[in-house]
């Protein structure tokens, strides 16, 4: 459920523990990432701004928008901005990431939008982003021992400019870093080797993955309609690394509307999801209680003998509750006793050995 | 009766909307354009008028047959013969030794391809309320026979170019295979087209550029594949302000495919030539004249300057033949009779055609 | 131009005669065309689309493909006459097509063309009066030439467009981009042509019938409109296909099947 991240990322991490750290990955397909992004975003801003979130800041790293954008984004979910300054700060790596401005226009940026901004013009040194972005977090939270947040909003763009690895070592300082209480970011897996999401996967706690609610060739005109409602909704697959080392998984619907991004709850997927977790075999591994009990009945084969009775040989036709069989059906008493093997030997040379058991010399 | 006339349908009437100029040479066309000949008649028909000025003609090559070299040699002997001056670069080492294999305009006295017209209609017994039609279906030009410089000649490959053609200013030779980068090939160019810059009014002169197996791989540059899309880049910028059109032949196996389809982007016309297997006899069942046969040519894109309207062919595929061992001839591909019993109908060329585009085939 | 109804393409732009003449502002569109279907034609119908007597947008057209005469030759049958809209200073006309970087470095002559082009553009657009300055549509005729114009340095050309965004944010100017989808779709791995497609709000692809090339129509046209996106309050996105021809004067858009 989303409004389960929203709450991990309020809630922030333990002392000595790495910050919660969520990717929200999405495809052409199903492009809805950055609402997400947005979404969760306003819920963390609404927290903050309630003194309900360990974290007392958030910092917003922009590439793929510019801080008007996020101003007039909280603007629109109702957050006062005037005051933001004083628990938000953007790092601006949009609009001018490379330095290829000799000058910047006092006009750029919106008044409110430079108050909450601070331009950012080397992308490519990762280490002084990681810097920076301490410090704007520091500054808004002050030098005790208050944490903020931190949000990228796409690190798709971040890595166009700089190495895998050192993408790895920001986020992964980050979410070290002791003053930072959660950390999210965004990301488009179709712009990378799977080997880059599989980075952000291993790097993050939670991994919330958008896709489409019906999978088509991206090129199928015939099913115009189907690619239609693939862009208006999708589906929302989160899997949650626990602390207790189990992997909590959830599965919701996500319609884009108007007011934003809406998730419903689609009870029937998780069963799907369980499914596809076990190994398909044709064995039914799942009891139901009469084959449990039925299995307690069983007198095992090494169980019986010796206790008086007269000793036999196992020779195959006794009904078989105990096992599974092929079919996972329970055979039932009628297919017993009937259907014998009859041998004819080939010829009078046959070794009669072959016709022993060779567990004969055991007692079973 | 298998047609053995190029379709003309439209392109006949784009034909007589081409104005003769005063240089036989060029012809005026729609939008502003202004034509050369190919040097193949049927190319010209085919591409409705011939190749414009200020555009870029591009032909792929098949690696298994040398094809290309026929249209070469047509492009490059028909400017000649117009006086109108060339800039030949080729890998070889030595690139006017090519110039000697030049082909010569047929004189009048021979026999000539578009004769077998005549003969061929006296067979025909035409109802009567048609006979007016096979006469427009001649193309305009062959009124002008007896003048001594058609806008576009009949080749004779058996026959070399007269020397006198070959000799002079006219004709620039420049070998690409040594030339570490591509500059000095472009400043040649540069300094060649400089000769043609297009101002408002009349187009005085006209120069021809015909470069050989741009990306061979025995040139250093072969491998730059950037840099030679820079090379065209240019050459197209600069061809857009002169009246010269430039051939460039190359072999798309050569090259990437993504860099192949940059290429195919950049030319205007995009020719492609293919080798035809031999002794085929499935060929020689599906299609009528597989005999005569040289290879295929397929048009992929017909130049378009100064209009969005882009030029649909009702054919696209043709096969190369020669007519009399001498004339390049260009039909549409037809298919022989289908017997009842095979099973195969509308079988395209798309087998022995080494392009993914493959044209209907006229029946 | 306001009597004349609005054709399939300029529905599925979101063009509304009840609404301002030009509502692609700080939008960025995408073209995809092939070697088979030529998508120019769009890119003509935005211009004129953009310089209807009626609106007050500027053009900055960048060409890599084709020279001036070109457009004005085409845009004058279309009804829209370049040279005068020049001088009205309503059309700015950048010729790349004889950009050739100085020789030396590879790498970094890619970068600095690219940032003198930006620079310019930025000039210009700063340059503009208070009034014209709002209604901007930057043009760039083609992409995958401005990366031979770059040396094949497509890094560089995708932080080009980048910027490029930056200013649709930040004069509220509409971005439109040609670019040959075939080129990417044969190379291995490429992720430029997807990485346009993110920055797109509006695509619009140019393809062939199925069926192959038809003296009537031309190819078909799909496009996707993400809603206003930038805006928030994103509708959801619409996808609409279409076939089209193209003529000297017009281009006919028609649904399938139901040619007039």
């Amino acid at each position: 459920m989303a409004e389960t991240i929203c709450r991990a990322l309020r809630d922030g991490g333990l002392e000595g523990e790495h910050a919660p750290a969520l990717t929200i990955k999405d495809s052409l397909v199903s492009p809805f990432g950055f609402d997400v992004f947005t979404h969760v975003l306003a819920q963390l801003s609404n927290y903050v701004l309630a003194g309900k979130s360990q974290s007392r800041g958030l910092v917003i790293v922009a590439f793929s928008r510019s801080p008007s954008f996020y101003v007039d984004l909280l603007k629109k979910k109702g957050i006062d901005v005037a005051s933001s300054q004083k628990w938000v700060q953007i790092l601006d790596c949009y609009t001018d990431p490379l330095g290829w401005k000799n000058w910047l226009n006092a006009k750029d940026l919106s008044e409110e939008a430079s108050s909450l901004s601070k331009v950012w013009k080397d992308v490519r040194n990762l280490d002084k982003l990681y810097t920076s972005i301490i410090e704007l977090g520091k500054g808004l939270v002050g030098q005790g021992n208050g944490r903020f947040s931190i949000a990228i909003d796409s690190v798709s763009e971040m890595v166009r400019h700089a190495s895998i690895s050192s993408v790895a070592g920001l986020l992964s300082n980050l979410r070290s870093h002791d003053r930072v209480s959660s950390i999210f970011w965004l990301l488009h897996s179709d712009l990378h080797e799977v080997r880059f999401t599989a980075v952000l996967e291993y790097l993050s706690s939670m991994v919330a993955s958008i896709e489409p609610c019906t999978i088509g060739q991206r090129g199928d005109l015939e099913n115009l309609s189907l690619l239609e409602q693939n862009f208006r909704k999708g589906k929302f697959h989160v899997r949650f690394k626990r602390r207790n080392g189990r992997v909590r998984i959830m599965c919701e619907e996500l319609l884009l509307e108007l007011s934003g991004i809406k998730f419903t709850s689609v009870s029937s997927e998780e069963e799907i999801i369980n499914q596809r977790l076990l190994p398909k075999v044709q064995f039914n591994l799942q009891l139901s209680e009469k084959e449990r009990t039925e299995r307690a009945k069983v007198v095992l084969p090494f169980e019986h003998q010796g206790n008086g009775k007269p000793i036999q040989i196992y020779d195959g036709r006794r009904s078989l509750n105990e096992n599974n069989d092929e079919t996972g059906k329970l055979p039932t008493d009628e297919d017993t006793d009937k259907g014998q093997i009859i041998y004819f030997r080939d010829s009078d040379d046959e070794m009669p050995d072959s016709d022993e058991d060779p567990d004969d010399d055991l007692d079973i | 009766m298998a047609a053995t006339k190029p379709r003309l349908s439209s392109f006949s009437r784009n034909i007589s909307a081409l104005h003769s100029s005063q240089s036989p040479g060029v012809k005026y066309g729609p939008n502003g354009s202004t034509f050369v000949s190919t040097g193949i008649p049927d190319l010209d028909k085919i591409l409705g008028g011939g190749f414009p000025l200020g555009s870029l003609v591009m032909v792929m090559e098949d690696a298994e047959a040398p094809h290309h070299m026929l249209l070469l040699r047509n492009f490059m002997s028909q400017g000649l013969v117009h006086n109108q001056p060339l800039l030949y670069a080729s890998p070889s080492k030595d690139p006017r030794s090519f110039l000697g294999t030049l082909p010569s305009p047929a004189s009048s006295k021979d026999d000539k391809s578009r004769d077998r017209d005549p003969e061929q209609e006296k067979g025909l017994r035409i109802a009567w309320q048609y006979k007016k039609y096979m006469g427009e279906q001649q193309p305009n030009f062959d009124s002008h026979r007896d003048n001594k410089q058609d806008y576009c000649s009949e080749f004779d490959l058996r026959k070399p170019l007269e020397r006198h053609y070959l000799t002079g200013p006219r004709v620039d030779c420049f070998s690409i295979q040594d030339s570490k980068n591509l500059a000095a090939l472009q400043d040649r160019c540069a300094t060649f087209l400089a000769q043609f810059q297009r101002n408002d009014g009349s187009s005085s002169l006209v120069g021809r550029i015909a470069i050989q197996s741009f990306c061979a791989p025995q040139c250093e540059h072969s491998n730059m594949e950037w840099d030679m899309l820079s090379f065209i880049k240019s050459l197209k910028g600069m061809l857009r302000s002169s009246n010269a059109v430039a051939v460039i032949t190359f072999p798309p196996s050569l090259l990437s495919p993504s860099c192949t389809k940059r290429w195919q982007h950049m030319a205007d016309t995009l020719l492609s030539v293919a080798a035809i297997p031999d002794e085929d006899k499935e060929l020689a069942k599906l299609l009528s004249g597989y005999q005569d046969m040289v290879g295929l040519l397929n048009v992929h894109k017909v130049a378009r300057m100064n209009t969005q309207v882009p030029v649909i062919l009702d054919a696209t595929t043709f096969s190369i033949k020669l007519h009399k061992r001498r004339y390049l001839v260009l039909e549409c591909l037809n298919q022989a009779p289908v017997d009842g019993s095979s099973g195969s109908s509308y079988g395209t060329s798309g087998s022995c055609s080494g392009s993914s585009k493959t044209g209907t085939l006229d029946f | 131009m306001d009597n004349q109804s609005l054709n399939l393409l300029d529905r599925a732009l979101g063009f509304d005669q009840q609404s301002e003449p030009w509502s692609l502002s700080g939008r960025v569109v995408v073209i995809e065309d092939c070697v088979e279907t030529s998508g120019s034609f769009v890119l003509h119908q935005l211009v004129k689309r953009s310089l209807a007597p009626n609106s007050s947008n500027v053009i900055i057209f960048v060409a890599f493909a084709n020279s001036f005469s070109h457009y004005d030759r085409i845009l004058r049958k279309l009804g829209c006459n370049l040279v005068a809209q020049m001088d009205n200073k309503r059309f700015i006309f950048f010729d790349m097509l004889m950009l050739r970087g100085p020789d030396g470095d590879q790498g970094r002559i890619g970068e600095g063309t690219l940032v003198s082009l930006y620079e310019k553009i930025q000039k210009k657009l700063s340059g503009l009066p208070g009034d014209k300055k709002n209604y901007v549509t930057i043009m760039i005729d083609d992409v995958s030439l401005m990366e031979v114009a770059a040396n094949g340095a497509s890094d560089f050309v995708l932080d080009f467009l980048h910027y490029c965004h930056a200013l649709t944010s930040e004069f509220d100017c509409t971005l439109v981009t040609l670019n040959h989808e075939d080129i990417y779709s044969s190379m291995e791995g490429s992720t430029f042509m997807l990485q346009m497609e993110y920055l797109a709000d509006i695509l619009i692809k140019a393809e062939p019938l199925s069926t192959g090339l038809a003296a009537d129509v031309h190819g078909q046209l799909t496009v996707l409109n993400k809603g206003t996106s930038h805006r928030l309050g994103s509708l959801g996105n619409k996808i609409q296909n279409f076939h089209f021809k193209v003529k000297e004067n017009n281009v006919e858009y028609f649904y399938p099947g139901s040619r007039v």
